[in-house]
């Protein structure tokens, strides 16, 4: 919200600057800020020395500008450029927002040397229609944002939801008063007097359900002429950023803005039934708004005129009972409705008015018959108005203010400093509480109509100690609930596991876990929808980590980077029965394991790379059952399961290529991986225990088969070890040699045993022995030959 | 000839050699052979104690040790004068200004970065960790938060809905009541995670970001108490000597309620860094927690900002992009 200073200061002294006065204001929770310099660059203050007609365009004028020292011809299309004025001037280079750069140009045959400036042109204002005008203060040839922040004259204030008594420059006053001790200089209009209550004779309210509208005020002015406001008026709404439109309905915005109480002025005569009716709208009904849009109702409140809906309460007036240049008799209404319903109202119309803000925050029931009296009395002022004698005030659900009891020994724990009684009474009278002190140790309090927010004993307690300064209250340290340390962080192992994959030359990544629908059903699972996306592209939750990750890889391919390893830890959501959550391991790799340099060729990611950097994650985690077994999956060409026992936890392998086109990924060449924490995260918990060093040798043999192409050298491995020697302690093939020499498909490998025993060195009898074995089992096995 | 006179001789040929020490490496080593060799003249003084009684030997091997050791170091002081050049030829050819091999390198993300520095600053002052779901019920994320349905103060956070009682959590918040639902008093959480805003995407807001909550309850929990956590935070995290301020905001969760602000010198202003404030009487009624006894103070703070008030990043996407140009520079 804008609040004006001037404004502000007609209700209570000032003496600080602009930047002062907002470190007040956010200082007491109303945070306050300088409007954002505007983008611009090489605006001065010039001033016009002559403003000519234009010799070849009547709209135009040809002006003559001195920055000071230099004077410069200037073709202006405003209209409200005069000479003396001092302006902002853009010379040519200068800059007006990002990239709009000033030129000599040539208009209508006369030669422009820069520009002057409105506020919209420098961003400042949406005011366009003729140029911004500066006071005297301006000095010539200076910055002109220099001159802008030390004549800013408003503050943009960020309201928190609770303040709805702050959405007026009163409220906003009484706040600068009570911390500055200036006195607040405000008085409702005078509530007026009156022998017959004549208004009840041409005016009926009737409220259908009064807890939708607890409070209905109205009267009637007649005689009005609709004309243009007075300069003081106009200057105050401008200067809140409120356009002046007529007396009439500048008389409604500025008490909106005064005192934060919405108003709406109907053309009385356009409501010939006499009659208004508030009620809730019934299904099928419509009215045009103020704004010209056809508004369908649903349960929207709104006013009627005993039969047809003429405004949507709290919201918006209508059209049809708008008033006109030809208006003479208004109908006043100033009511409270009911928040909850003027905010669904307006929710489910799409729309946010001045009005609807302030009402569904809570507005001042008060207020309504505050705003009453005032908007006649400017009426009559400004308009010639003729007041008809009387008010209409239908009441039925009186709205009061629960009397509160605060304790000095709550004020002592919740605020940990100390508030003396004295500051503690002042602060809360300041701010129209009604206090009365009971007793050496409370205080009973009745807060003021127009803060609905304060409500328990701890909402006075925050009075005290914004008032007081948050900033003054000093540091302590509770150290109660200290030590009880018997839980460990859950997600500890995920950083762990972060810390290795890392550690195996991956880099992390954090992805969107929100994604579109296409690619959310990629993987094959049910997926979470939102009811009301951001986007068709961000309108579900993932089912896999996979998508996201190809992309990045793809994305960091194109920027340049042949060779990608990335990976996170993230979660992957599901709908069935439960919504699941859960965390998974992904990774991806594209281009070169080992990049090629002066001691060494480059080596290529493959699935053994992978399947090495797997096994050394494993063993860094410790985790020594996992086992490794081909099987398919839909999105690899070609792949592996990981198990730990019986249940399947991962898989990697090469990704399909349908799934890279599905993707838009360019590469055919990603390898992957998935593995779900939950079972390894749980394996990390048990502790290993430690097994003893064999201190005897170990022995190394190679023995060399010829095999089948066909025949897998882990079937070859694993029948090894499954020999029954006692003394095989590994088997590693470590060379395969293909040649047509070796005859057919066929294949040599050569295998790298080692031999050891636990209780004595072994003799060369005993590896002789357990190789002759080995040889038989697998020369017979495999129909294998034993190469010498 | 006693060993004693061996022992002069051969001190005295020494010096005479070095008087002439040579100037080719070659001849150089020769003399290094001469004296130190296998067969040199210090070896044919050590088989010389074979003749020797035994009485004498200690002493007499003591003395031809001290001369290996004063020849030895004043051979070598001229030998390292012969030639800068006095590598071996495998020495000559190591190229040490070559890069080494070339080790893929791994990075850890900023934002798991500061998200284990914040956990690990929290944990040393006694918080314990607990997480909860994404995929909330209304209740927990907003209703048991003192949000009511209908209520404006629900526009501060826009949700993502799932269901009609089932949001995207817009805080981790909801964890609070989790907590509190489970355990009996006194409690100290920090509770990190992702949390979700349906807000158009730009350079300072994203769809998603992750949160770090705080809660403490016990008895006489002050406003002076929750200044204190976050003054030790603040200096831990962002450094010693950072101006920091505590104003007046408003939470539904919390009464009274504040937000923290750091001075950037970068930026010549302000910046909000949390939202925090003492636990609202009714979130503890909500839990069944008594109002009148128990008190607390609970806090959020959002990840992204941290580190990008921390790094000097201006730009959130930054986290989600992954750009490896990015990601290395953590």
């Amino acid at each position: 919200m804008r609040v004006s200073i001037p404004w502000l200061k007609t209700f209570v002294n000032i003496k600080q600057s602009t930047a002062e006065l907002a470190e007040t204001l956010t200082m007491l929770g109303l945070e306050a800020d300088m409007p954002e310099s505007a983008s611009f660059s090489g605006i001065i203050v010039g001033k016009v020395l002559k403003a000519d007609k234009h010799p070849n365009a009547d709209r135009l004028s040809l002006c003559t500008v001195s920055d000071g020292s230099e004077e410069y011809q200037v073709v202006c299309g405003a209209p409200n450029v005069a000479a003396d004025q001092l302006v902002p001037f853009a010379k040519v280079g200068a800059v007006l927002g990002d990239d709009f750069k000033i030129k000599k140009t040539k208009i209508r045959g006369e030669v422009s040397f820069g520009m002057i400036c409105s506020e919209r042109e420098l961003g400042l204002s949406d005011e366009h229609e003729g140029i911004m005008v500066l006071n005297e203060n301006a000095k010539i040839g200076s910055d002109f944002a220099d001159y802008l922040s030390s004549n800013l004259d408003y503050l943009e204030i960020d309201l928190t939801p609770n303040r709805p008594d702050c959405m007026s420059h009163v409220g906003v006053a009484r706040e600068i008063s009570v911390k500055t001790g200036q006195k607040l200089k405000f008085t409702h209009a005078e509530k007026r007097h009156y022998k017959k209550n004549e208004v009840a004779e041409i005016l009926s309210v009737n409220i259908e359900d009064k807890n939708l509208c607890p409070r209905y005020v109205a009267g009637v002015v007649k005689n009005i002429t609709v004309g243009p406001s007075p300069d003081w008026m106009r200057n105050l709404l401008e200067s809140a950023d409120q356009r002046s439109i007529n007396n009439i309905v500048d008389i409604s915005n500025y008490v909106l803005l005064e005192m934060g109480h919405p108003t709406h002025i109907f053309d009385y005569n356009k409501v010939p039934s006499q009659t208004i009716g508030i009620r809730k709208a019934k299904k099928g009904e419509s009215v045009t708004t103020l704004d010209e849009e056809k508004r369908t109702l649903a349960d929207q409140l709104v006013i009627t005129d005993g039969k047809k809906p003429i405004a949507i309460a709290g919201i918006m007036g209508g059209l049809d009972s708008a008033v006109m240049d030809t208006t003479s008799t208004v109908l006043i209404e100033s009511a409270y409705f009911d928040p909850i319903t003027i905010r669904r109202g307006a929710k489910s119309l799409g729309m946010s008015t001045e009005a609807s803000k302030r009402f569904e925050r809570g507005a001042d029931p008060k207020g309504a018959e505050h705003a009453y009296w005032c908007v006649v009395e400017l009426l009559e002022e400004l308009a010639g108005g003729e007041w008809v004698p009387g008010i209409i005030d239908e009441y039925p659900k009186k709205i009061s203010q629960n009397s509160i009891i605060l304790t000095r020994e709550k004020i002592d724990i919740l605020s940990g400093c100390e508030l003396s009684d004295t500051f503690v009474t002042d602060t809360l009278s300041h701010l129209e509480i009604d206090v009365k002190k009971d007793d050496k140790n409370k205080w009973t309090c009745i807060p003021p109509s127009f803060r609905p927010d304060l409500e328990r004993e701890v909402d006075l307690i925050e009075e005290c100690c914004r008032v007081y300064g948050y900033d003054k209250i000093h540091s302590s340290f509770h150290y109660g609930g200290l030590y009880d340390l018997a839980e460990v962080d859950p997600e500890d192992v995920l950083s762990i596991i972060a810390n290795t994959v890392s550690g195996l030359g991956f880099r992390q990544c954090f992805l969107n876990s929100l994604t579109d629908e296409k690619t959310s059903g990629l993987m094959g699972n049910d997926s979470v929808a939102m009811k009301n996306p951001l986007s068709a592209t961000l309108s579900h939750l993932r089912t896999s980590l996979f998508p996201g990750l190809l992309e990045t890889v793809n994305y960091n391919i194109r920027n340049g980077n042949a060779n990608v390893n990335l990976f996170e830890i993230g979660k992957e959501y599901n709908s069935g029965k439960e919504y699941s959550e859960v965390y998974h391991l992904t990774g991806a790799m594209h281009g070169e394991w080992i990049n090629k340099s002066v001691h060494n060729d480059e080596l290529q990611q493959s699935i053994h790379s992978l399947k090495g950097i797997l096994e050394a994650l494993f063993s860094r985690l410790n985790i020594y059952a996992v086992e490794f077994s081909k099987a398919d999956h839909d999105h690899y060409d070609f792949g592996l399961n990981i198990s730990l026992g019986k249940t399947v936890i991962g898989n990697f392998g090469k990704l399909k290529k349908e799934m890279l086109d599905d993707l838009d990924v360019d590469t055919d060449t990603i390898f992957g991986f998935d593995i779900e924490l939950k079972s390894v995260t749980k394996e990390m918990g048990f502790v290993n225990k430690y097994i003893a060093i064999i201190p005897f040798p170990t022995v190394g043999r190679d023995m060399n088969f010829v095999l089948d192409q066909h025949i897998e050298t882990g079937d070859v491995t694993k029948a090894m070890k499954n020999t029954n020697s006692k003394i095989l302690i590994s088997v590693k093939p470590v060379d395969i040699f293909q040649h047509e020499s070796l005859g057919q498909n066929k294949k040599s490998v050569t295998f790298h045993l080692q031999f050891q025993s636990a209780v004595k060195t072994l003799e060369e009898a005993e590896i002789n022995s357990a190789m002759n074995d080995i040889t038989a089992i697998i020369t017979k096995k495999f129909h294998a030959k034993l190469r010498d | 000839m006693t060993i004693n006179e061996s022992i002069a001789s051969v001190r005295k040929s020494f010096r005479a050699d070095l008087d002439s020490f040579p100037s080719d490496l070659r001849e150089v080593e020769l003399l290094r052979s001469k004296y130190f060799g296998r067969k040199g003249l210090l070896a044919e003084l050590y088989k010389q104690l074979a003749d020797i009684p035994n009485k004498e030997k200690p002493k007499s091997g003591q003395a031809i040790n001290a001369l290996k050791i004063e020849l030895k170091s004043e051979f070598d002081q001229k030998a390292s004068l012969v030639s800068g050049d006095n590598q071996d030829e495998d020495e000559q050819s190591l190229d040490l200004s070559l890069p080494g091999f070339p080790i893929t390198s791994g990075s850890i993300h900023p934002l798991q970065q500061t998200l284990d520095e914040i956990k690990s600053i929290f944990k040393s002052v006694g918080f314990k960790v607990a997480y909860g779901p994404e995929i909330e019920d209304d209740y927990h994320n907003f209703e048991a938060l003192n949000f009511p349905k209908h209520h404006p103060a629900r526009d501060m956070q826009d949700t993502f809905f799932v269901e009609e009682d089932v949001v995207l959590r817009t805080h981790t918040s909801n964890v609070q009541i989790h907590l509190m639902e489970e355990q009996e008093p006194p409690l100290r959480y920090i509770v990190p995670g992702r949390v979700y805003r349906n807000e158009a995407v730009s350079y300072k807001s994203y769809c998603l970001f992750h949160q770090i909550e705080g809660l403490f309850v016990d008895k006489n929990v002050s406003m002076a108490d929750l200044k204190g956590i976050l003054d030790y935070f603040v200096k831990r995290f962002f450094g010693e000597g950072i101006p920091m301020r505590f104003r007046p905001s408003f939470f539904p969760f919390t009464e009274p309620s504040a937000e923290v602000d750091i001075w950037d010198d970068k930026r010549g202003k302000w910046m909000e860094i949390l939202g925090c404030g003492m636990v609202d009487p009714n979130v503890f009624d909500n839990v069944g927690y008594d109002s009148s006894i128990w008190h607390g103070y609970a806090f959020g703070m959002g990840i992204e900002r941290m580190t990008m008030l921390k790094y000097g990043i201006d730009d959130i996407r930054l986290f989600y992009q992954n750009d490896i140009r990015f990601l290395e520079q953590f």
